[in-house]
């Protein structure tokens, strides 16, 4: 992707006057705008977006609630969601339509890219970027990255993708990602600026291998110039954070420098890996970030597709009971009840951010979502969906809408895009394009 | 990746894995799949070139560089980009990925911690002149360039980095912060993190220029960069002739670097690398500790470095021998004498055991399993994908997978099974799998021998394609037998060196260097030796633009 616009100067976008800042996707060319109101909402608070990623899916019979509408009463696995299902929408009875033809792969394809898998042996990709790439190319080019992917699975896969075999890989050490929000180069509010001059000639640096790149680009075949041409969207990315180093930092009330997590975390008591305490230190840095406007854009996957997490009180792997487990799954019903229980958490700790006279939950949108619907016969249809705050009142927060007419789960992922003030005209390609959003979650 | 227990019906009717147990699962449709035992008199086609791969330095590679350059106490702070398979290898992976923005965020910052650590402190012979000397940054970068770019600079390219050097130099007051700079900028280059392979001439097949080829015979045989030697002796135009071809490789071969070569690949065609992620439910398995995955994964890279470059021995018999090496952990979990001393040392498992083989080690029995139980189908989805190159498809969705759970009536996995090897909607793909895994049911899920599971004996025998065996040993020697054994391994290891899978062009060069392999005996030296000599190595095509 080429930003084709200059770095607008911060003041100039707090005040509302970036108009329109062009930017291309790699495959399939889609014109994304965005609005001053992305920048500067309601209020003068940014609008973000956050993905919540788990693996291997729900079951539809615990998942839906048992009526419609604002207010909507909680099922079984949605309990945990508590109090908060106030700020939380849910839709249910979409299908992510792609052909279901790899099981866990096509979904999270289908649904976050809009187009189907690439299947290949040994490595499947995606066609085409996931939603949260596209997103932080509208409103992420102003903050010091674009956008920022954790885990709290150990060894991840990564659920964000810029284009075909090319990811954006999640940090799973809590510490390791707080050096990189919040170590050298972060500066709170009320702190001296320094500028270090070797940050300067850090950039040069940067320009004289764009430079030695565009001389081995002009030199092979067009495969190969497209994975240079990535490579150096990521040395611009680097050159524009280098930037906001030199720049003055945003200065926003509620953000503080948050403590360092603990180098590590030991396992459980039962000796099994500790997925809720790692998941949470990810999210208290992930949700500073937002407050100190760092990022706007978030994925966290809390598990992976097909993940053999031992979670607390399982007698085996996640993946593995889904298919394994007989009956009515007792035991992947308790398993969903944990995962809800940490998607909660991230609402709450959204909530608990004030930013004027509402939350930063309100001027988020945090989508909740997985790699299947049932996992035991890898479903697309009726497939889980969260939807947390309101893009600054662009969504209904708090409705349970369930679709009478299996629609394409897409339509929710073009209203997202359109909350967040991307003019786009269409979502998906092929079985997945679709050109309207679900207006029935739109405000 | 758990692929377990899913049922094929869609598959099944559409024939793909076949009906019946036994027959043999073919090889992609460009894998060369003229096997030898074809008997036929016609002889394998010329070779025509595939397409060179732009291979990115896996982050092993990128250690292994900074070490031979630098020396090996410089340290590389991470994460660098990880490495992600493609067609079963890192080695494909990176000559098809490319580098995220965190992976760009990543190399800066090694880039700069290691050239600080180089300015502060260079190791003996890393900088032709004394720091402290003028003019030595100027005359230090274009040598440290030409090493990390695997080429000559040229002059605009010398000229670049100099500028940088003299500016920080000016900014920051001293001749160690413009090496640095400079050198922090040499390191970010695609030059240095991609191996491009441009070729000598033009046309649409042309030869790799010398560079290019030793820099494929070093990062094949020694997992890194080539040596200022071998460099030297290319640009001498000493690999233009057979003669001088033959004495390099044999040299690198003989070079302990070999030895990580070798390893390099068995971790990567034997998914060895995955064993970090090695987790077991302690409740379950009580000898299981998170060391347990990395030190089974240096078991099964002893054995094979062993095998194949100490005694170059036979490579079927990595699946029949019972030399391994072993810790005090692992000799505990296979219930066999520990070595007198810490760390791994050479053992023979008891002749009359029931162990043996790579089948035999915990880096294979404890991976391809569940947290808290064995599986049949992804230990035999292993053999029949891995070690003998067969597709199994990706099972299709939609379809009700669940095993039954254990009882009086069906008390062990080869009972639960049962459903999946008769039921016509699954049998089709998992009898080429599942008989094979059942045969290692005797290994629990983190590789320890039992003999019964829920108080009944195990039944370990069955076949393998025909060949009848009684338990995990037999198993082994039928696979060592099994004839697409080392015409797997030869695809493999080629695509390894090139960094992408064979296309049809090269099926006749894949037979040639079989037939190779055959007549050394098997001895995988001598199958490196060939792919490291062949052309496919030294040619390569450039198709024209779309």
């Amino acid at each position: 992707m080429l930003i084709r616009t200059p770095r607008p100067h911060r003041r100039a976008i707090l005040r509302g006057l970036l108009g329109g800042a062009a930017v291309t996707v790699a495959l399939p060319f889609l014109e994304v705008f965005t609005d001053g109101r992305a920048h500067a909402a309601d209020g003068g608070f940014p609008k973000r977006f956050g993905l919540f990623f788990w693996g291997n899916g729900m079951q539809p019979d615990r998942w839906t609630p048992p009526d419609m509408g604002a207010g909507y009463r909680l099922s079984e696995q949605l309990a945990p969601l508590g109090d908060l299902s106030a700020h939380v929408s849910v839709v249910t009875g979409t299908h992510v339509t792609v052909p279901n033809d790899a099981p866990h792969g096509a979904g999270p394809a289908g649904l976050l890219s809009g187009s189907r898998l690439v299947t290949r042996a040994g490595g499947d990709t995606h066609a085409t970027p996931t939603i949260d790439q596209v997103i932080a190319r509208a409103i992420g080019t102003t903050t010091r990255f674009a956008s920022i992917e954790t885990a709290a699975q150990a060894h991840p896969k990564a659920m964000s993708f810029n284009g075909p075999d090319n990811t954006n890989p999640p940090e799973w050490v809590p510490a390791r990602l707080f050096e990189r929000l919040f170590g050298g180069g972060f500066v709170a509010p009320g702190e001296e600026r320094v500028v270090d001059p070797r940050v300067r000639l850090r950039r040069s640096v940067l320009d004289a291998v764009l430079a030695d790149g565009n001389r081995l680009r002009a030199q092979v075949g067009r495969v190969d110039r497209a994975r240079l041409e990535q490579h150096f969207e990521g040395i611009r990315a680097l050159e524009h954070r280098l930037a906001a180093l030199e720049a003055d930092p945003p200065n926003l009330a509620a953000c503080a420098r948050p403590g360092a997590p603990p180098a590590d975390f030991p396992p459980d008591e039962a000796g099994r890996y500790p997925l809720q305490a790692v998941s949470r230190a990810m999210g208290e840095l992930l949700v500073m970030a937002l407050a100190c406007d760092q990022t706007r854009v978030f994925t966290h996957v809390f598990t992976d597709p097909v993940n053999n997490v031992l979670f607390p009180g399982a007698s085996a792997g996640h993946h593995q009971l889904t298919h394994d487990e007989p009956g009515d799954q007792p035991e992947v019903a308790a398993i969903m009840q944990q995962v809800v229980t940490e998607y909660a958490w991230f609402v709450d700790a959204l909530r608990a951010v004030p930013e004027g006279d509402e939350t930063l939950l309100d001027h988020c949108v945090l989508l909740g979502t997985s790699d299947v619907s049932l996992g035991r016969t890898h479903s697309l249809e009726d497939y889980p969906l969260l939807l947390a705050g309101s893009a600054c009142g662009a969504l209904r927060a708090g409705v349970h809408y369930r679709s009478p007419a299996a629609e394409s789960a897409s339509k929710v992922m073009l209203s997202v895009l359109r909350a967040l003030d991307l003019r786009v005209a269409e979502w998906g390609v092929d079985t997945a394009r679709v050109t309207d959003g679900l207006s029935a979650i739109e405000a | 990746m758990a692929r377990h227990g899913w049922c094929f019906g869609l598959l099944w009717m559409l024939g793909a894995c076949g009906p019946s147990a036994g027959t043999d699962v073919p090889l992609p449709p460009d894998a060369g799949e003229a096997a030898p035992d074809a008997a036929a008199p016609t002889p394998a086609p010329p070779l025509e070139p595939g397409p060179a791969a732009m291979v990115r330095l896996t982050r092993a590679q990128y250690q292994h560089v900074i070490a031979d350059v630098f020396g090996p106490d410089v340290v590389v702070p991470g994460p660098l980009e990880p490495d992600v398979a493609l067609d079963g290898l890192w080695a494909i992976g990176a000559g098809s990925s490319t580098i995220s923005p965190r992976g760009v965020e990543g190399y800066e910052a090694a880039a700069f911690a290691i050239a600080e650590q180089v300015a502060a402190a260079p190791a003996p012979g890393v900088l032709p002149c004394g720091l402290g000397q003028p003019g030595c940054v100027e005359a230090a970068l274009p040598v440290l360039g030409h090493r990390l770019w695997r080429r000559p600079l040229t002059a605009d390219e010398q000229a670049a980095v100099l500028a940088i050097a003299r500016d920080a130099t000016a900014e920051l007051g001293s001749p160690r912060d413009g090496l640095t700079f400079g050198l922090a900028a040499l390191l970010q280059s695609p030059w240095f993190l991609f191996r491009p392979t441009l070729g000598a001439t033009d046309g649409p097949t042309r030869p790799v220029t010398d560079a290019e080829y030793a820099t494929r015979l070093a990062f094949f045989l020694w997992d890194s960069t080539p040596s200022a030697g071998l460099l030297a002796a290319a640009e001498a135009g000493d690999l233009a002739r057979p003669s001088g071809r033959r004495a390099w490789v044999e040299a690198l071969l003989d070079d302990p670097r070999a030895a990580r070569g070798v390893r390099a690949f068995f971790n990567d065609y034997l998914k060895l690398r995955e064993l970090d992620a090695l987790t077991k439910d302690p409740a379950v398995f009580a000898r299981y500790s998170p060391e347990l995955g990395p030190m089974a994964r240096e078991e099964t890279l002893a054995t094979l470095a062993w095998l194949v470059l100490d005694v170059e021995g036979d490579y079927r018999a990595a699946f029949t021998d019972q030399t391994t090496f072993l810790n005090r952990k692992l000799a505990a979990l296979y219930g066999v004498p520990a070595p007198a001393a810490e760390g791994f040392a050479r053992a023979d498992l008891p002749a009359d055991g029931p162990r043996a083989g790579l089948l035999g080690q915990a880096s294979f029995l404890a991976q391809h399993a569940h947290p808290v139980s064995s599986s049949a189908t992804l230990r035999g989805r292993f053999i029949r994908e891995t070690l003998l190159c067969g597709t199994i498809p990706a099972p299709p969705a939609d379809v009700d997978t669940s095993l039954p759970e254990p009882s009086g009536d069906l008390p062990t996995l080869r009972d639960r099974v049962a459903v999946h090897m008769t039921a016509p909607s699954c049998a089709g793909c998992h009898q080429v799998m599942d008989p094979i895994g059942l045969g290692l049911e005797q290994f629990d899920g983190l590789g320890r021998f039992r003999e019964t599971e829920n108080d009944t004996p195990i039944d370990a025998s069955g076949a393998l394609d025909g060949v009848p065996f009684a338990d995990a040993r037999g198993l082994g020697e039928a696979i060592a037998a099994h004839p697409k054994l080392t015409a797997c391994l030869t695809r493999k290891l080629y695509s390894y060196a090139l960094g992408r899978a064979p296309t049809v062009g090269e099926a006749g060069e894949l037979v040639r260097l079989e037939a190779a392999f055959a007549a050394s005996g098997y001895r995988v030296k001598a199958l490196l030796a060939a792919i490291a000599l062949s052309d496919g190595l030294r040619t390569i095509a450039v198709p024209g633009e779309d």
